[in-house]
């Protein structure tokens, strides 16, 4: 690494560390933008699922025809129906919500964790980091598939967010580590020593000072994670030890439409467009803020 | 790189050479090829000692021979047995063939018979088919409902001669003859060698059927059977029949594609894809002598109405539900046993087993309506979830209830459950009858004596004294039976969904299946192409 390398990159960390600066950076990225239009409908889906299916012709995802099963689009059904005779659009609408529940609740469970243990484990140092580190590597040494399969088998009522808090739990170490690493380097600033100087609190110096500045390459992860959760909940409700039916979620569709796919693709195309559009998009902000926070990964 | 494709190109061709040798060869042996049929298998074995096997009846009955044999048309024949007689259907007479011998050498005489059905009884021995023999007098003594049993011997039998023993039974039951046929392996017979190391036995069963095993079995490879030269009843029409084993009846349906394989069991998840994937002729759908029913749960007091009971089963559209998810393969039921059973009172359950959701409706709103959330169980992992998501969506739309349906997470989950009373909803349940009697099935299902705990709702103590006074009776219609499926009508202890049939499919190279009165497909009658 060299010297002007090292001079650009710390310029650039303090503007974007600032609320305006990160603005500055991320409004002029196409990215960004496609990303958030994207997300902005799936939440207006997500408020509302039923008006907008509505809209379309059958506003209520339970309301099943056996004796029209698997049916192609048609104008009342604008994406067919399913083997129960459902329509195809208002589940994969209501799934909206559920998936981004799923999303939202994991990450947001995940970060509580981890900013709370990686911030102990980065500041304290001693014997409490190597506690807490040790901890992290046993949960990530578990193979995450294994893992969830194994408690969810075993978990008698699995309902949305049970799922959120085993996905939760087999992914806060990564976090925590990520905030430990920029805890450890942010302690060690010449204004966090400044304020140790003035006499500030330790809980001040923390809340105030370390945690605000370590924080920016969790929050991009945390995007990125968003989309990652809501294709582990497809995954393992496709396995069958997800979310059972009368959830309606994505996973659910697709795990029901696999033994029809030959005679009735449309089961699986739309719900398979809307999941992946979902996680692309979440993977582009996530991408979108890790730029504008950290240039040393842009490419 | 180059030199490594080189490699490649010279094994693949060498390769080529060594198939084409061994092709030319068989090519030449070609006159007397084996008829060889290979059947994909799906279900796990853990034993082939007759009176445990539970799900490898097509191997048993090729390698054994029953007593007497049923027919699709329910006829009853005379296979390893002469005659099976009785003057008052308590004591029966079983006089065998002359001539008959298992695959060791050995005659087959009545007391290797006595002594299977002894083996098997013996409670100790815990065989999984031993309920089979439940009729015979002494049975209760060998499994008492505790400690030791005293005697390991059935006082009901004895031998005559050597090709003649007695059989008493507990009481009268005119279906004796019925029971001693294919599918009741529990009464085929073992040679005096399996009874010293039943283990062994299990894994290289020498029985007195046209085929005999050849080689010892190991958990997961494949079980050969070939032609027993000295076999002494009607020739088979295959030389060799191999069983391969498979994880799942997918793998095996998509190896029947490829033509790997020759038969298979139809997967319920390709029901309505198998017209498009297989010609009509290489599809075989035979009416079995199972049904499902939607039981209750008597000890919740919110099923105590009949008319609940009722409306549900009117709320449930079997006919689409069988066009729709079983491609028409099944059969909406309209009585309480299969209509494949003789004398079966078809319709008898009238218009509560027909589609009609006003009435259904109307009719629950009559018994008070439905309190609370009405979780259907069942067991998951056995593809049966779009059924019950079905069967929920209908009371759901129909009786407006709130309705679920909800897979338990294992099949051993679900029986415990449903053992101790503990699921909280309608619940799946159904019964495979080994032999084509009403008596079977509603003996296992609807008696104090279930082989299906608490499989037929609450016990109507009329259906159990209908069933003895049928059993009594020597008409051979089995209409008698009809009376305790009268009380079954008036109490409605549970829904009957379908008449499920048993499904195949063929590789080209078989060109008729047949199947015997139990919906199995009788490997040893195939006809194969080009023969």
């Amino acid at each position: 690494m060299t010297e002007p390398a090292t001079v650009a990159l710390d310029g650039t960390l303090d503007r974007a560390t600032t609320t305006q600066g990160l603005w500055a950076a991320l409004r002029s990225r196409v990215q960004f933008w496609v990303s958030l239009a994207l997300l902005t409908v799936l939440a207006i889906i997500a408020a509302v699922p039923g008006v907008l299916a509505g809209l379309f012709g059958e506003g209520d995802p339970r309301a099943c025809d056996l004796t029209a099963s698997n049916r192609p689009p048609t104008s009342g059904h604008l994406f067919g129906t399913d083997v129960q005779g459902c329509d195809v659009l208002a589940n994969v609408l209501f799934g909206a919500r559920t998936s981004l529940f799923i999303g939202l609740a994991t990450t947001a469970i995940c970060l509580v964790v981890a900013v709370t243990l990686g911030t102990l484990a980065g500041y304290a140092g001693g014997w409490l980091d190597a506690l807490i580190a040790r901890t992290a590597d046993v949960v990530l040494g578990f193979p995450f598939l294994l893992g969830a399969i194994i408690v969810l088998n075993t978990a008698p009522n699995r309902s949305p967010l049970l799922l959120a808090a085993v996905l939760a739990f087999f992914s806060w170490p990564t976090f925590a580590r990520l905030i430990r690493s920029s805890v450890r380097e942010v302690r060690e600033r010449e204004f966090v020593q400044a304020s140790h100087a003035l006499g500030l609190s330790q809980a001040r110096v923390v809340l105030t000072h370390v945690l605000p500045n370590s924080l920016a390459p969790t929050l991009a992860i945390a995007a990125t994670m968003v989309g990652g959760v809501i294709g582990a909940e497809a995954t393992l409700t496709f396995l069958g030890v997800g979310l059972v039916p009368p959830s309606i979620s994505w996973g659910v569709q697709l795990s029901t439409a696999q033994s029809y796919f030959q005679g009735a693709p449309h089961t699986v195309v739309f719900p398979s467009i809307f999941l992946t559009v979902t996680v692309i998009s979440l993977i582009m902000l996530g991408d979108a803020l890790r730029d504008a926070l950290d240039p040393r990964g842009r490419t | 790189m180059r030199g490594l494709l080189k490699g490649v190109g010279a094994t693949s061709v060498a390769f080529a050479l060594v198939l084409t040798g061994c092709s030319s060869t068989e090519a030449d042996g070609g006159e007397g090829s084996p008829a060889e049929l290979v059947i994909g298998s799906s279900d796990p074995v853990p034993n082939l000692v007759p009176g445990r096997q539970s799900n490898a009846f097509g191997l048993t009955m090729s390698v054994f021979s029953p007593l007497t044999f049923l027919d699709a048309e329910g006829e009853l024949s005379y296979v390893a047995a002469e005659s099976v007689e009785s003057d008052d259907q308590i004591t029966w007479t079983i006089t065998l063939r002359d001539g008959w011998t298992f695959h060791d050498g050995t005659p087959v005489t009545a007391q290797d018979y006595v002594d299977s059905w002894n083996t098997v009884a013996y409670g100790p021995n815990a065989f999984e088919n031993s309920g089979q023999l439940a009729v015979i007098a002494g049975y209760a003594d060998l499994n008492p409902a505790e400690g030791e049993p005293a005697t390991d011997e059935l006082s009901g039998l004895a031998v005559i001669d050597d090709l003649t023993f007695s059989v008493t039974l507990n009481r009268a039951d005119s279906q004796f003859p019925v029971q001693l046929s294919q599918a009741q392996t529990a009464f085929y017979p073992m040679p005096q060698s399996a009874f010293q190391d039943l283990d062994a036995y299990g894994k290289q069963p020498i029985g007195n059927g046209p085929f005999a095993v050849t080689t010892r079995w190991t958990e997961g490879e494949p079980i050969v059977a070939e032609r027993y030269q000295d076999y002494a009843g009607d020739e088979p029409t295959v030389d060799k029949i191999t069983w391969v084993p498979y994880s799942d009846r997918l793998t095996a349906y998509t190896d029947a594609l490829a033509g790997n394989v020759d038969i298979v069991r139809l997967p319920a998840n390709r029901m309505t894809q198998v017209a498009d994937d297989f010609e009509d002729d290489h599809i075989y759908s035979f009416s079995g002598p199972a049904i499902s029913y939607l039981s209750f749960p008597y000890w919740d007091a919110r099923f105590d109405d009949v008319r609940v009971r009722q409306a549900i089963s009117m709320a449930i559209d079997r006919d689409a539900i069988n066009e729709a998810l079983f491609g028409d393969l099944n059969a909406p039921a309209t009585a309480w046993t299969p209509s494949i059973m003789p004398g079966n009172p078809d319709g008898i359950c009238g218009e509560y087993c027909e589609y009609d959701p006003e009435a259904a409706a109307a009719l629950l709103a009559q018994a008070g309506g439905f309190e609370g959330e009405l979780t259907i169980h069942f067991p998951g992992g056995a593809g049966q979830d779009d059924l019950f998501n079905a069967i929920a969506n209908y009371l759901r739309q129909n009786l407006g209830v709130d309705a679920i349906a909800r897979p338990s997470v294992g099949w051993a989950e679900f029986s415990e459950d449903r053992n101790n009373k503990v699921l909280d909803g309608p619940f799946f349940a159904r019964w495979g009858a080994l032999y084509p009697s009403q008596q079977s099935t509603l003996r296992a299902v609807f008696t104090s004596a279930a082989g299906c705990t608490n499989c037929g709702g609450v016990i109507i103590p009329e259906v159990e004294q209908a069933l003895n006074d049928a059993d009594a009776s020597d008409s051979e219609d089995g209409e008698a039976y009809a009376a305790a499926q009268q009380h079954l009508a008036e109490g409605f202890p549970v829904v009957p969904l379908f008449e499920e049939s048993y499904n195949f499919v063929t590789s080209d190279k078989v060109a008729e299946l047949t199947a015997s009165a139990v919906g199995e497909p009788l490997l040893t009658d195939v006809i194969l192409a080009g023969d």
